[in-house]
């Protein structure tokens, strides 16, 4: 704080100099300075309320429902029982499904723990040991709309507060020329739904950027001034500012009037800042090679470059739409998706493991459901929130072994089942919150990312 | 096979009466171990409402009803252990071992029996949180009725006399002198004809009107300029603007899916509010026209636009093949969102907290909720022609066009994603179908008398595309890799585009009907609406739909009403509109007077506008409040009544300069020892740019537009408003989620927002047109004050006029004029 003052007063005194700072520095007491810096700092942190394992945390979002079966949760007796289908399977979902659908990829089990992975995907096959597969999780809604509700606020309504902004809210923001919680989708437009900040202050709403392009000037809205170079824009701003002085010697000293004017620095800083961030491109070509050339490499890429700057969350979305929808031609529909995925997701915590971020930044993997063991349209798999997998890598969370069972079909979680609301326990935990204590008092009670449920899974946490 | 095992196992020890040691052994250290945690009497409140560690508690159960049955499989306890129901699991971190279920089934069926005794007698069983009873509650301050006052005594007699010129001014003084403080001496000209017009019509005025102001002699100056400004049509976009944030207006759903598209004549309504604000109807004439103009006798047909508040209401979209619990409960998330909308945002009442149980702290049984939601239970939105049709033509074609959507649906549904079962899809493809062209023909009499409504309903029976012969799924499901016919893309996903407005003859608008969710057939839900036949909801605790309690008759809140209120009127929607403003009245009045004055001083009287209840603030004055609200109902509940009364006030005219002792006592400025000042909401900072650099297009827009296109130059309020896809420039200063009702704005200062300001094509091309408009200025002094005329309506100082000269030397004018336009004084209400 005291930090703070200073530097809004050398601001002053560097932009009014002479006569101007003296008379300046008479209206500004210390408490008001301290006032303005409170209002215009990022959210002043509550938490954590016991030390973190994780600082940031990193959510690789598969939107459409990945299909477990193929990939982490192999069933015999799928093959075994195929095109039949019997009474246990009779759980609804979106739409009529038929018989068994066997899964046509190869498992083998790969690290310490011998865990599962299918021959769709080699490369987080290969950092296996430090990922936990989570083979039990699931949720309360088969269909996407509510699904992804659930999965980002934990509620089937629209209208809650996304996790994102609720560790913004909880733990505010590292760096202050960033936002504290960034969504990278390659979509002109971010979903407001996923990423909303609901009746928290709209300051821990989700900042959308489109991963799409590589350049961040057209990747953020009215990030680069077009006309002015630094040293003319500097100019214009020194001017802005002098007025601003102007205007408050005569109002008088105001907090909101103080804001901006410390609020026009940060932004101005900030444009140069996020030029560097947002720049993948200023990666080693063999960095770039090894997360690959995709939407979502680029976006995975991104999110280690943010989260090294003090980012807190950041979410990654695989693909506009929602690509891992597969109703049918399941398994031409993965061998084409998988490989891209695969490598930018290994990429990632392999990136994260050398530069020793790995174990302060807590990595998840999961779609808003898995997908049935029974067949849709012959070749394709319907919405399954019953019993998915989703995984887990870093920030305190052991790697190297797979967690929970679905029955026999891969349909439904039968043993240590982990519910959205579990996940999201965990996530806050690792972050040094309990879920019970982060709340928000709105509309006549207090709130919570986790509603009335939620129990962090301890036995997976290192 | 399990369960016949447990049967024969059950029974098998049902004799032998297990005894104390079988609890102590076997049940009483798995409820100590897994449960006690949140289901315990020492916790302030145990989860669900459940206590376990109390013999009496266990026995009670908790808000979901008892946990212990006979017949030992259909209690909840044993649902919950078995771990079947994806939404009744314990203990929630993993479900106990086989053979302790078994225990818990055989010690259920044996009746429980359960040794312990319950220490303190008579110490609650529950230590649930209980809310104030109703007979508790109607003592509660903001539900008494709402007095005249007489004037406040104040000490300072002589400068009461001298300062005051209204009779809030008393209150205020009296509460300032309380307080140790003196207000502020009275604004100048310029700073009031400025605050006054950002005030009422959200435009700054020009500098010629500041001019002529300030030189008006004349002691009624100002009340002429209110009245000016009043008169305004500008005055209703702003203040209707207000009304929209209450009444969460919005153009499409937050997904825009098949079930719930966009709503192309949302439009009409925002229209018709600011018609209404501008004709300044009374309050309550103005929210009644809202809830139920239809039901009101000779309203107008301009007048029906006003149902747009609940015909363009937020709605999810339902997927007819889940099942029917999924489909009800989306339903009932849906008319939770108008009893919310109606609750918080016209009787500043959280009743939407009494879904689940009755309501924690305030008087409002969750009965009370069940009866406001049977409301919405038995209205229906669709959209009603502009033209003036008699009521039977209306009403069918309203419950034809709402048919016809969901016919068109799923015969589409059903011919492009026909699952696995195609031979039964293709029947209920042919059976839509059949269905939609009957509906469509008997509506075949309009096509001479009103062609457009004939149009507009063949329009929505859109017939699905033949298709493909489907392959023979017996094949299918061996042949994995096979090619399966390619799907055609689905009329949904076309849908689901964000549409813009249309303007056609239609407004959004709902009518009286009961709506079911049927289940019966198990691969699809049904959407049973019932015409003349209302739905009284059975009350659900916890929200939960598959397992309804009684029923609960249609009715106002039980802590506000006078008698029997039971809603004998079709859906209610008009005996419930007329209870807010008989019964409730005191507190309708209280929250929109409250909502006005906070509107115009930037802080409210009381500090939470949507929640008069236990939670909320109190009153800052609450004398003045009761005083005015019982003046403002005595004046017919006009706004502009109360809008003269506020502005005419010393309190309102004070100048908003910071005085030290006034910030060392009173930070916040509680007591308004000053006027607030603040930073402009987007709609006037948007408009003011426009307006400043000649380019604001006073007329009103209809339709909608997309507010990031360059050449929209219509005013903020006219532009596109998405509860999916917020317009970046409204998001980044602080518009509310058009997805709930608005409480207040929190204005917010971010980086963002001044690379907005610093680099966006809309701040260049505002400097850009400034410099045109100074361009017949002969030179650079010129051409500054002129700027400075049209942006701050003031001259520059020698300091700012040489700050600008020097600038010049080597930035162009359209830098200078843009950074102008970046300044505080621009954002800034003063």
């Amino acid at each position: 704080m005291i930090k703070r003052n200073f530097s809004r007063r050398e601001l002053i005194a560097s932009l009014t100099g002479g006569m101007g700072s003296v008379a300046l520095a008479g209206m500004f007491a210390d408490e008001a300075l301290a006032a303005a810096a409170a209002t215009t700092a990022p959210a002043a942190p509550k938490f954590p309320n016991f030390p973190p394992k994780a600082k940031s945390n990193i959510v690789l979002f598969m939107r459409g429902g990945p299909s477990q079966l193929d990939m982490f949760d192999p069933k015999p007796a799928l093959l075994k029982y195929q095109g039949q289908r019997p009474s246990s399977v009779d759980l609804r979902t979106e739409r009529t499904t038929g018989g068994l659908l066997p899964s046509p990829f190869e498992f083998k089990q790969y690290g310490r723990g011998g865990v599962h992975v299918s021959s769709l995907l080699p490369n987080i096959a290969s950092v296996i040991d430090d990922i936990c597969v989570i083979k039990s999780t699931y949720t309360f809604n088969p269909t996407h709309t509510p699904g992804c509700s659930l999965f980002h606020t934990g509620n089937i309504a629209a209208t809650r507060p996304s996790m994102g902004s609720w560790i913004s809210y909880g733990l505010g923001s590292v760096n202050k020329n960033l936002p504290g919680f960034v969504v990278l989708n390659p979509v002109p437009q971010g979903d407001l739904g996923l990423s909303r900040s609901g009746f928290l202050p709209a300051k821990h709403q989700g900042t959308h950027f489109d991963d799409s392009v590589v350049e961040p000037d057209k990747m953020i809205k009215y990030l680069q001034n077009k006309d002015l170079d630094r040293e003319k824009q500097r100019r214009q701003l020194d001017l802005i500012q002098s007025l601003n002085q102007e205007h408050e010697r005569s109002f008088g000293q105001d907090e909101f009037l103080d804001g901006r004017i410390q609020s026009m620095e940060t932004a101005y800083a900030m444009q140069f800042e996020a030029m560097d961030v947002f720049d993948i491109r200023k990666e080693s070509q063999a960095t770039r090679e090894m997360y690959g050339d995709t939407h979502f490499a680029h976006g995975c890429l991104m999110a280690r470059r943010l989260v090294e700057r003090g980012v807190r969350t950041v979410h990654v979305f695989y693909g506009p739409g929602q690509p891992w929808d597969d109703h049918s031609k399941i398994e031409k529909n993965l061998k084409e998706r998988c490989p891209d995925m695969d490598k930018a997701c290994a990429a990632l915590i392999k990136d994260l493991k050398q530069r020793g971020l790995l174990d302060e930044c807590l990595v998840t993997w999961g779609g808003e459901f898995g997908r049935t063991p029974v067949s849709e349209s012959g070749d394709g798999r319907d919405h399954n929130p019953y019993g998915f997998t989703t995984w887990m890598a870093g920030g305190g969370v052991k790697g190297g072994m797979s967690y929970g069972e679905t029955d026999e079909f891969g349909f439904k979680a039968v043993e240590k089942s982990v519910s959205v609301h579990d996940l999201h326990a965990t996530m806050l935990n690792q972050l040094g919150i309990d879920h019970l204590k982060l709340t928000y008092r709105y509309a006549g009670r207090d709130f919570r990312l986790t509603d009335v449920y939620g129990e962090v899974v301890r036995d997976i946490l290192a | 096979m399990l369960p016949a095992f447990f049967a024969v196992f059950a029974a098998s020890v049902f004799a032998q009466n297990p005894s104390a040691e079988f609890f102590e052994k076997e049940i009483r250290p798995v409820l100590a171990d897994k449960c006690y945690g949140c289901h315990s009497s020492k916790l302030k409140s145990p989860m669900g409402g459940l206590v376990l560690d109390t013999k009496a508690g266990l026995k009670l159960g908790g808000n979901g009803g008892p946990i212990l049955a006979a017949d030992a499989k259909s209690s909840r306890l044993l649902k919950a252990l078995s771990y079947n129901e994806t939404d009744l699991r314990m203990p929630p971190a993993g479900k106990l071992p086989d053979e302790k279920i078994a225990a818990f089934e055989k010690w259920i069926a044996a009746g429980a029996p359960d040794p312990r005794e319950d220490a303190p007698a008579g110490a609650p069983v529950s230590a649930a949180k209980k809310g104030m009873d109703i007979e508790t509650g109607r003592k509660w301050w903001a539900f008494q009725p709402v007095n005249q006052l007489p004037q406040p005594k104040v000490r300072n007699a002589v400068f009461a006399k001298q300062w005051t010129k209204e009779k809030i001014d008393w209150f205020i003084l009296a509460k300032l002198e309380q307080n140790k403080l003196k207000p502020s001496p009275a604004a100048d000209r310029a700073m009031l004809i400025e605050r006054a017009s950002l005030d009422l019509t959200g435009l700054r005025p020009t500098y010629e009107d500041v001019q002529a102001f300030v030189a008006d002699k004349a002691p009624d100056a100002y009340e002429k300029l209110i009245d000016r400004l009043l008169a305004s049509p500008r005055y209703g976009e702003r203040w209707g603007r207000y009304w929209l944030d209450v009444a969460r207006y919005g153009e499409d759903n937050p997904t825009s899916e098949a079930t719930n598209p966009p709503y192309p004549f949302a439009w009409r309504y925002r229209d018709w509010v600011i018609d209404a604000v501008n004709k300044d109807v009374p309050y309550d004439k103005f929210v009644k026209l809202q809830l139920a103009a239809d039901q009101i006798p000779g309203t107008p047909r301009d007048d029906y636009r006003a149902l747009g508040y609940l015909g363009a209401a937020p709605i999810y979209h339902t997927d007819l093949r889940l099942s029917r619990d999924v489909i009800e409960t989306l339903y009932t998330d849906g008319w939770d969102e108008r009893v919310d909308a109606v609750g918080r945002g016209l009787m500043g009442l959280t009743v939407g907290c009494a879904r689940c149980h009755d309501h924690k702290f305030d008087p409002i049984l969750s009965k009370d909720y069940y009866a406001l939601a049977g409301v919405f239970a038995s209205t229906v939105s669709a959209p009603r022609p502009l033209a003036e049709v008699d009521k039977e033509t209306d009403q069918k074609f309203m419950l034809a066009a709402q048919q016809l959507f969901y016919l068109s649906y799923l015969a589409n549904l059903m011919n492009n994603e026909p699952g696995s079962k195609p031979e039964q899809a293709a029947e209920q493809v042919i059976k839509f179908t059949k269905k939609m062209e009957e509906v469509r023909d008997s509506m075949a009499f309009l096509k001479d008398s009103h062609p457009e409504m004939w149009t507009y309903l063949n329009n929505l029976a859109k017939l699905p595309q033949p298709k493909k012969p489907m392959p023979d799924p017996a094949v299918a499901k061996v042949t994995l890799t096979a090619p399966a016919a390619p799907m055609p893309r689905p009329p949904a996903a076309q849908r689901r585009g964000r549409g813009g407005a249309s303007d056609l003859p239609f407004m959004q608008s709902v009518f009286d009907a009961g709506v079911w969710i049927d289940g019966s057939d198990p691969d699809l839900t049904a959407v049973d609406v019932r015409p003349g036949q209302p739905r009284d909801m059975n009350l659900l605790p916890h929200a939960n739909v598959s397992a309804p309690g009684p029923v609960v008759p249609r009715q106002f809140l039980s802590v506000l009403s006078k008698g029997d209120t039971t809603f004998k009127n079709g859906s209610g929607r008009l005996d419930l509109a007329e209870r807010i403003f008989s019964d409730g009245a005191p507190l309708t009045a209280r929250v929109i007077v409250n909502r006005v004055w906070s509107w115009h001083f930037g802080k409210p009287l009381v500090a939470t506008p949507s929640d008069f209840g236990v939670q909320g603030e109190k009153p800052t004055h609450p004398e003045l409040l009761d005083d005015l609200s019982a003046r403002f109902i005595a004046h017919g509940w006009s706004l502009k009544w109360l809008h003269r009364e506020i502005m005419l006030s010393a309190t309102y005219r004070q100048t908003s300069h910071p005085r030290a002792d006034g910030v060392a006592a009173d930070p916040t400025n509680n007591f308004l020892w000053r006027m607030n000042p603040r930073r402009l909401d987007v709609e006037a900072y948007r408009d003011s740019l426009l307006e400043v650099s000649g380019t604001l297009d006073p007329k009103a827009a209809p339709l909608s537009l997309d507010l990031d296109a360059a050449d929209n130059h219509s005013r903020t309020v006219y532009g596109r408003v998405s509860r999916g896809r917020l317009n970046t420039v409204l998001s980044l200063y602080d518009f509310p989620d058009p997805m709930m009702s608005a409480p207040a704005r929190t204005m917010t200062t971010s980086p963002l927002q001044q690379l907005f300001a610093m680099n966006s094509g809309f701040m260049k091309d505002r400097a850009t047109e400034l410099v045109k408009l100074v361009d017949s200025d002969p030179d650079n002094t010129g051409k500054v004050r002129d700027m400075y005329h049209r942006a701050l309506d003031r001259d520059p100082s020698p300091k700012e006029l040489d700050l600008a000269l020097s600038y010049l030397e080597k930035g162009s004018l359209t830098e200078y004029a843009q950074a102008l336009l970046a300044t505080n004084e621009v954002i800034f209400w003063p």
